[in-house]
């Protein structure tokens, strides 16, 4: 129907910038702190100041729903608790360890007998000791995923990036691609499925490139194009585009689990190395940072060292009139001060200039962002509602459906902060008035 | 360690960019009144300097007569500022306001639609209306509830008529002189008469063709469905409007005029499109059926609001007293135009099941029973039910 087509934005990607220098690997940090933060769920620590820790080493206990092991990345001593930025935007507990550089390693990490030995229960297991979550930005358990009751016959790897600038699962793709698959074989095992998808942007031909060669050993998992608009990325979309299924809040309704690209390739080491999640690659771009690039490091570095290995920030940037985004330019969050770590969730950290001051008029009410909308809200009504406080209005608009993607504030054209007002309606929703 | 700014999400904002935002729409808006202004000029000035029925200088008086009613809405709305708020005192704060208000629109939007020969005075009244009464004390920008130039056209039209009429009305020095029109437009024809058959209604002002072109008794901007549709293909293309509201506003008035037609006999094509191609329908359907501020925002209430504008006008033009149908109706959905737009967002968002039916099922009752009463009023259900089975059993 013309008036609910499916909806999706073409954004200028800016990826280019920072695919020009090769994935730089940086494994051996001065010090790491590890966040005691996942999701919203504070961790327990288990470790001491003063202990000495190895690779791969149980540092905190995540509790209740999504309970799971926490690893050290680097090898060393801890010697401090401290408050460090975060990306959710605020000062977290974090454990400080000191590296020793000798890259010991926990007795855990050892080379698998026969990886196809394990079975089902086996894997999903295995991806709860690893402490393995989303690296997509969700940082959702994923063994939590594996535990559905539903019949699974689709897994989907998510390497699309929708974002701009965002470039590290293309750049860790590029470097492993083989391992992507193997992870992939291993998810389709652990839900019992007999189909695996690679999803990624038609323009990122480089993909299929690289998997290509390695395709006939996994007759089973193919490879699907999606198109370049915002936001192809989002689980909904990409299960709705492959199964042709729809569902209301879980994909294994539909049949199928979507997990990140880089989230596969952790699994893979996982389950034949037994290393859980200690590292991912990060995006460093914008154009405030000289020679944008991404980094494979273990979790907990400091992400100004890696700025410093761009070659620092780019000559004349005001601070005080730029943005330091940790996440993506469209969901991610401003961070006031450049103290920011590296944790599970942070696939890029964008520096970027604040674009010169206009004049804005109010609301002429275009409907532009209800246009675009992917899930056919209306957010100037939205907004209207919370406005006068009318928790009613604000259900029965399906505020909850909000999947805070920003296309609304992106596109409207007098620069409202309309993105904004919905996730507060979202929250007053949550919270009840 | 550097301190950062602060900021709200997605940091990547079309409107940061040159070529789009608010103010480009507006100017876009502005660009596709050019054929139109132009038009005005060539039927009302320069033909009739070609006909020998008025001097050189007198050729400009229609392009100057727009020009005016904008300039004049842009004084009023600087006056208004100045006086009201006191942030805005300066030249460069006005300035400010004035460009992120878009002055300049009803009043050069309300002197297009008005006679060729309103005298000034009844012009400056109107702009009065039109800025002060129809945007100013909404707000402003973005909080107006009822089409501005429209507010201002309907207080004229309601006051000063007569005294326009006196003045000499719609009709330029060369249409004054044709017998066969007798000094009226084809829709206040329409409406004096009663009598729908071609000969009383088309004949007198040539054939459809004319209708089409623009060259027949109207308004000073309004007669060109030519003018209004490379207007209209300009804003689709620009991605001002959407194109279904004006096709969807049309698409209504002719098939209930054709029912209409059908009823006393008219089973040809002409009287559905003398319908659509008379008076201010298509510049109501295109520059004001679509006015952003005034109208539903989603796409789903924009359809809705353009059935509901066909049916309604289909109501006062053919069952009112009122010669034209257009201006009415727009002004009258004003007032609907929250509770659409909030109905139909739910619409949009639920799809149609059990929460929404009662919704739907009011509005489609709604549009339909108004659709129905109009062609009751204006003839006969009866005689449409005969000649359209007459028609179908035909075609088979």
């Amino acid at each position: 129907m013309i008036l609910n087509k499916a909806t999706g934005l073409r954004i200028d990607g800016r990826k280019s910038i920072s695919k020009t220098l090769p994935l730089h690997e940086y494994l051996n940090p001065q010090f790491v702190y590890i966040p005691l933060l996942q999701q919203n769920s504070p961790l327990k620590r288990v470790v001491e100041v003063g202990d000495s820790v190895a690779i791969g080493q149980t540092v905190a206990l995540r509790e209740g729903f999504g309970a799971m092991p926490i690893h050290a990345s680097v090898s060393g001593k801890v010697t401090a608790v401290k408050k460090v930025w975060h990306s959710s935007g605020r000062m977290v507990d974090a454990i400080e360890i000191q590296n020793d550089h000798l890259n010991r390693m926990a007795e855990s990490i050892h080379q698998e007998q026969d990886a196809q030995l394990l079975d089902k229960e086996q894997l999903v297991e295995r991806m709860k000791q690893a402490g393995l979550s989303g690296l997509g930005g969700a940082g959702f358990p994923t063994y939590v995923k594996y535990q559905t009751k539903c019949a699974i016959d689709v897994i989907i790897i998510n390497a699309v990036e929708c974002e701009p600038y965002i470039t590290c699962d293309y750049m860790l793709i590029g470097a492993y691609p083989e391992k992507l698959l193997k992870g992939l074989s291993y998810f389709m095992k652990a839900a019992g499925a007999h189909r695996g998808v690679v999803a990624f942007k038609s323009y990122n031909q480089h993909i299929r490139e690289v998997l290509t060669p390695f395709m006939a050993s996994y007759p089973e998992i193919e490879l699907r194009e999606v198109k370049d608009i915002y936001p192809a990325g989002w689980e909904k979309y990409l299960v709705e585009q492959i199964t042709k299924k729809t569902y209301a809040n879980l994909p294994a309704e539909a049949g199928a689990i979507v997990d990140n690209a880089a989230t596969a390739m952790v699994f893979a080491d996982a389950v034949e190395k037994n290393i859980p999640l200690i590292s991912r690659v990060i995006t460093i771009s914008g154009e405030g940072i000289k020679n944008p690039q991404n980094f494979f490091v273990p979790i907990g570095t400091p992400v100004k060292e890696l700025i410093q290995l761009c070659g620092g920030y780019a000559d004349g940037l005001d601070p005080a009139k730029a943005w330091y985004i940790a996440g993506g330019p469209m969901t991610g969050r401003a961070i006031l001060i450049d103290e920011l770590i590296v944790n599970d969730t942070l696939g890029s950290v964008i520096v970027k200039p604040m674009p010169d001051e206009k004049l804005h008029p109010a609301c002429l009410g275009c409907g532009k962002c209800a246009d675009v909308c992917p899930v056919h809200l209306a957010p100037t009504e939205i907004q209207r509602a919370f406005e006068a406080k009318d928790l009613a209005a604000v259900k029965e608009l399906n505020t909850q459906k909000c999947m805070q993607c920003g296309l609304c504030s992106y596109v409207c054209p007098s620069h409202i902060e309309i993105s904004d007002y919905v996730a507060r309606a979202k929250d007053f929703m949550r919270k009840g008035a | 360690m550097a301190r950062f700014a602060n900021g709200k999400g997605p940091f990547l904002r079309l409107s940061d960019e040159k070529n789009y935002g608010t103010t480009v729409i507006m100017r876009d808006f502005l660009i596709a009144l050019l054929p139109l202004i132009l038009f005005a000029w060539y039927k009302n000035g320069i033909q009739v300097f070609i006909d020998g029925n008025i001097t050189l200088l007198e050729s400009f008086y229609p392009l100057v007569f727009i020009l005016t009613g904008g300039i004049l809405s842009t004084l009023m709305e600087g006056i208004f500022y100045f006086v009201t708020d006191k942030e805005v005192r300066t030249f460069k704060a006005l300035f400010n306001r004035l460009s992120t208000s878009y002055a300049v629109i009803p009043g050069l939007l309300l002197a297009m639609i008005l006679p060729l020969y309103t005298p000034i005075w009844v012009l400056i009244f109107g702009c009065l209306f039109a800025t002060i009464v129809g945007k100013m004390i909404f707000g402003g920008f973005g909080y107006n509830i009822f089409n501005p130039a429209l507010i201002g056209y309907i207080a004229v039209a309601f006051t000063l008529m007569g005294v326009i009429n006196a003045a000499g009305g719609a009709l330029n020095a060369s249409e004054v002189v044709i017998d066969a029109i007798g000094g009226a437009t084809p829709l206040t024809t329409l409406s004096s008469s009663g009598v729908l058959t071609y000969n009383t209604l088309v004949a007198p002002y040539g054939n459809l063709w004319d209708f089409f072109i623009g060259t027949i008794p109207g308004a000073i901007a309004e007669t060109s469905a030519l003018a209004c549709i490379l207007a209209y293909a300009w804003l689709v293309f620009r991605k001002v409007i959407k194109w279904f509201v004006p096709v969807i506003y049309v698409g209504t008035v002719f098939i209930l005029s054709w029912f209409i037609g059908l009823s006393v006999g008219q089973t040809g094509l002409w009287f559905p499109l003398y319908s659509i191609l008379s008076g201010g329908l298509m510049f109501g359907a295109v520059f004001m059926a679509t006015e952003p501020v005034t109208t539903p925002r989603n796409p789903l209430g924009k359809a809705v609001f353009a059935l509901a504008l066909g049916v309604f006008t289909v109501l006062f033009r053919f069952a009112g007293d009122f010669a034209e149908g257009v201006a009415t109706s727009i002004v009258f959905l004003n007032i609907f135009t929250m509770p659409i737009d909030k109905w139909t967002a739910v619409i949009r968002v639920e799809g149609v099941n059990k929460k929404t039916l009662v919704k739907v099922i009011v509005l489609a009752v709604l549009i339909v029973g108004v659709a129905a009463f109009a062609i009751w009023r204006s003839s006969s259900i009866y005689h449409v039910l005969v000649d359209l089975s007459i028609m179908i059993r035909g075609a088979f």
